[in-house]
């Protein structure tokens, strides 16, 4: 961009200027995005290392005169009751979110390629019918589920929200996934197969790697909905012990209404993971919204 | 090497029949092109024989095995995809050992034998690179690469030139046939191109919609061409096909065009048209075999020059009769000027004629 700018004619000048002056507008833009999400979170990471007074303080401290870590310690502390509920329900959240995102992948994939790879009898009919879910608020879903499940007997297991959260989860990646081996020639199962492989060896060894993007974008897909998601662990799960990190903080934070520092330091550690998760394969991510987008 | 027999082979999905009743012999080191317009079940039966789809009746054997219900993979046969369908993820070292690989070969095996496929082809340089990283022409050596590296039964190979451009497309033809020479090995060879089937094959099996239309050296393919299908597709251009009228003069044989100028058949020919169902015959002439005059001769046609084309070798001059393209080829020295009275005169040992009912090849006896 750069060379053909400066060797650019003069007539062009003018035409730079204006690119030039969107860019700009998109900058600033981005920039008060970036304000608008990253100051809650500094705020956050703030207030959790203050101590609990000066988090009540008015007008408030921008940096604590004595910044501690005492709320993490607390948090983190298996001899502590507040240390205890903390991390069974970081473990139950983990649990909950891995078991979805390792089935989701598991039903995911051989799902999309079927949709993508065969045609049988009601393909496109169930190909949306897959969609039917996500045109829907999930709310509207939460008494007969609950019903449901008490049906099922799965009322307070963590098994009830798995089940829940796959239904929430599996459309997307479905989805995701069909445009991924849409993309991948058949030509090349085809060469495999050829080769002395078996279809089912022709699809691990040479159509699972290729869509690897995918299936890992579907992976973060899936446990973010799962580790984040509010409203059914709330209402599925009564037992203390088996509250997921959403409603456990929730929790928590009616009962110690006046511990900011706590509550703070129990949300940011909740939102680590997502974050880490989301950073270290981002690029995954955008590679599978964007592949289909254009033809190779 | 073996043999391949399909032995009236049919593909339908659903109601639409994609291969009909099509039944060929492929001998021991010979290679055959499977050749035909697009949508003409040339792609299809050589799917069929590759495995990749399933047969709806008749029987393949390849060797002396019947090949009906095996797996590709069991078939011992090797492919060559218009794509290549070079495995991206893997480099061109291990695209060659896949199908090695897959049959459990020691790896020092492999090793070896991957090598040698590399210096045969030439490309030992090429072997750590990975397919984006290779031009087409590169992509299209490692495809054959792979498919030789295992020495099959047969090859097959589906369109393997027309990704490549045309001076590529030349290189590689005369690469492929020189391949087949030095290893005798048999192959399908898929092509829409109807040079390509002539220059390299030993026979060539035309088809049309799903139909064989004829298998026969590309030679007698275009020398007695069956129908008039088979006659406008072998050969370019193509052969002028001229619909016209039978009838009898003084008890000669006598063919009439629309613009009302008519010739008298020789004997032979006389013959063939007596053989017809209907009085519509079609001439089947090939530029080569039509003389242009600037004169008016005994027995010559008067036609209009509707466009000349010189093409350096020879000029090609196109023109109108009973509503048909006439092409004839004239030396590059003869001048001729769009919509210049010239008069075509047809070498009667040389023209094809077909009935104009059922479109076949007329037969003396």
């Amino acid at each position: 961009m750069s060379t053909t700018a400066k060797t650019a004619p003069r007539g062009l000048s003018r035409r730079r200027m204006r690119v030039d002056g969107w860019r700009w507008a998109g900058r600033i833009f981005l920039v008060f995005m970036l304000l608008y999400t990253a100051v809650p979170m500094i705020w956050m990471l703030i207030t959790s290392i203050k101590s609990g007074f000066a988090a009540m303080q008015f007008p408030p401290q921008w940096w604590p005169d004595e910044p501690t870590l005492a709320s993490y310690e607390k948090l983190l502390d298996p001899q502590n009751s507040v240390g205890q509920d903390f991390l069974r329900f970081f473990w139950n959240s983990l649990f909950v979110s891995t078991v979805t995102t390792i089935l989701s992948v598991i039903v995911a994939v051989p799902a999309a390629y079927a949709f993508s790879r065969f045609s049988f009898p009601g393909r496109n009919f169930l190909f949306f019918a897959v969609l039917l879910r996500n045109m829907f608020p999930a709310v509207i879903f939460l008494v007969p589920l609950f019903i449901l499940m008490r049906l099922l007997g799965l009322m307070n297991t963590h098994g009830s929200l798995i089940l829940t959260y796959l239904t929430f989860g599996l459309p997307l990646a479905i989805w995701l996934l069909k445009g991924f081996y849409d993309n991948i020639p058949v030509q090349l199962e085809q060469a495999a197969r050829i080769d002395g492989a078996t279809r089912f060896q022709a699809f691990i060894l040479i159509v699972m790697p290729l869509s690897a993007p995918g299936i890992i974008a579907t992976a973060i897909y899936s446990f973010i909905g799962a580790w984040n998601e509010y409203i059914y662990a709330y209402t599925f799960l009564t037992k203390n012990d088996q509250l997921t990190l959403p409603v456990g903080i929730q929790r928590f934070f009616s009962e110690n209404t006046t511990d900011f520092p706590g509550l703070m330091a129990a949300s940011l550690m909740m939102s680590v993971p997502v974050v880490v998760l989301f950073l270290v394969l981002q690029r995954y991510f955008v590679r599978a919204l964007t592949e289909g987008a254009v033809k190779h | 090497m073996a043999h391949v027999v399909l032995k009236d082979l049919v593909k339908t999905y659903g109601s639409f029949k994609a291969v009909n009743d099509v039944s060929l012999t492929v001998n021991d080191g010979e290679f055959v092109a499977l050749v035909g317009p697009s949508g003409c079940g040339k792609t299809t039966t050589l799917n069929l024989v590759a495995g990749l789809i399933p047969i709806t009746s008749g029987d393949i054997v390849i060797g002396d095995r019947v090949v009906n219900d095996l797996d590709p993979k069991d078939r011992d046969i090797a492919m060559v995809f218009q794509n290549y369908a070079l495995y991206p993820q893997k480099s061109v070292y291990k695209n060659l050992a896949f199908p090695l690989q897959m049959r459990k070969l020691p790896r020092d095996e492999i090793d070896k034998k991957v090598k040698e496929a590399a210096r045969v082809l030439d490309m030992t340089h090429l072997l750590e690179r990975k397919p984006r990283e290779l031009s087409g022409g590169q992509q299209q050596r490692v495809a054959l690469g792979r498919a030789l590296v295992r020495d099959p039964a047969v090859f097959l190979m589906d369109e393997p030139l027309s990704n490549l451009d045309a001076k590529l497309r030349v290189q590689m033809r005369s690469e492929i046939k020189r391949f087949h020479q030095d290893l005798k090995a048999t192959i399908i060879y898929v092509t829409h191109d109807q040079l390509e089937a002539v220059t390299m094959a030993d026979k060539m099996a035309v088809m049309n919609g799903g139909y064989l239309q004829q298998y026969d050296s590309p030679a007698r393919v275009f020398a007695h061409p069956v129908n008039m299908f088979v006659a406008s597709f072998i050969g370019s251009p193509a052969m002028s096909l001229i619909p016209l009228e039978a009838s009898t003069a003084n008890g000669n044989s006598v063919l009439t065009g629309a613009e009302g100028w008519s010739f008298e058949l020789s004997p032979r020919n006389a013959q063939k048209v007596a053989r017809a169902t209907t009085k519509k015959v079609v001439l089947g002439a090939r530029h080569s075999t039509i003389k242009l005059r600037k004169s008016a001769v005994p027995g010559a046609i008067p036609a209009k020059a509707y466009t000349v084309e010189p093409t350096g070798d020879v000029t090609f001059v196109q023109a109108f009769l009973s509503g048909a393209i006439v092409n004839v080829s004239v030396p590059p020295n003869i001048a001729v000027a769009p919509d210049e009275q010239i008069w075509l005169e047809f070498d009667q040992e040389r023209m094809h004629l077909f009935d104009g009912q059922t479109e076949m090849a007329l037969k003396a006896n």
